[in-house]
């Protein structure tokens, strides 16, 4: 949800500024731009510096090739060691909320747990079906690619549907 | 392709450099409440534009950094300005269709499907990640689903799916 900084602490520093989600996508873009600059020659595709949904799927298949010999298929950048953004990516999130004292553990009921893991597979799908996350959606757009630009407008279309459907629950709760 | 550096090395910094890149991501997601889906819900739902200014600080970041990185060292970015990889797929391995109509419908399809997904589960799929790291567990069941996804995906669907888009869009 979006959390307001506190107007107390305004000074200007490290600490104050990756809280502004401005520059995590700066950040996000510019190392996506860099790194294909530095590793494209590992394979391709282009734009392909972070993505949850593709970078995990290289990973995971990656395993299944070496545990079960299965043949999903991996981008070539992947070929011979896969990618470990989904890794970092929890690491980071642990510490900095170690750090700051936000770690919690907060459980769910049986149905929630059902209705996230199905979420999380349906996000698969639908993402491979896209070939991006919202992430690498906006990297390919940057990169010229128009079919990710209506990617993009498809998610907000996305959306949009989903908060029809959030204020119709709201309105038949409060009836 | 040629990069910066030779092939032999550059596979060696695949996994180091993704996790690097990973471990930043998250700690900063995880400070900013850094959300792509969450942005488009906000300005939708509440009117605030907080985190969708981050989603377009992220089209513009990259669309600054592959324009001077593409200035500096032009080898690496062999189809700047456009992805294609083997017909019209961006994605090597994704379902790719005959047509570019079909790979048009998959992306239209995919990505209402992510943008319904993500709001209704309070967050796109690097929220996710970051609220699992902050001990939710909901989350890490979404995460398992995830990776029980690409196994679906690949054992049931993705032929499937190919043969549907190419009937629906022939070349």
């Amino acid at each position: 949800m979006s959390e307001k900084p506190k107007t107390e602490d305004k000074k200007f520093n490290i600490k104050n500024l990756i809280k502004i989600p401005a520059v995590l996508g700066l950040t996000i873009g510019f190392i996506s731009a860099f790194l294909q600059a530095l590793l494209i020659s590992a394979g391709g595709p282009e734009a392909y510096g972070f993505c949850v949904v593709c970078h995990t799927r290289d990973l995971v298949n990656s395993i299944s090739k070496n545990l079960f010999g299965t043949t999903f298929p991996t981008a070539p950048f992947s070929a011979v060691f896969p990618t470990l953004t989904i890794i970092g990516v929890i690491i980071g999130g642990l510490l900095a909320s170690k750090r700051n004292k936000e770690f919690r553990f907060k459980k769910g009921s049986i149905k929630s747990y059902i209705f996230y893991f199905i979420g999380g597979i349906l996000v698969m799908i639908f993402g491979l079906m896209l070939g991006a996350c919202p992430y690498r959606a906006a990297l390919r757009t940057a990169y010229g690619d128009m079919i990710a630009l209506i990617g993009i407008v498809s998610i907000f279309i996305g959306v949009f549907i989903g908060t029809r459907i959030i204020i119709i629950k709201m309105k038949k709760e409060s009836v | 392709m040629p990069g910066w550096l030779a092939a032999n090395i550059a596979v060696y910094l695949v996994p180091i450099s993704t996790l690097i890149i990973g471990f930043v991501v998250g700690y900063m997601a995880q400070r900013s409440g850094f959300c792509s889906i969450g942005g488009f819900r906000d300005l939708l739902l509440f009117k605030q534009t907080r985190l969708f200014i981050g989603y377009l600080a992220l089209i513009g970041g990259a669309a600054l950094g592959y324009f001077i990185f593409s200035l500096i060292i032009p080898v690496a970015f062999p189809t700047y300005p456009k992805v294609v990889t083997g017909g019209f797929a961006a994605l090597p391995g994704a379902p790719n269709a005959a047509s570019v109509y079909g790979v048009l419908a998959m992306a239209v399809v995919g990505g209402i499907g992510l943008g319904l997904l993500g709001v209704l589960l309070g967050g796109c799929p690097l929220r996710q990640i970051v609220m699992s790291s902050e001990g939710n567990l909901n989350s890490i069941f979404f995460i398992i689903g995830l990776c029980v996804g690409v196994i679906i995906f690949y054992m049931f669907i993705v032929a499937n799916l190919v043969n549907i888009i190419n009937a629906l869009f022939p070349a």
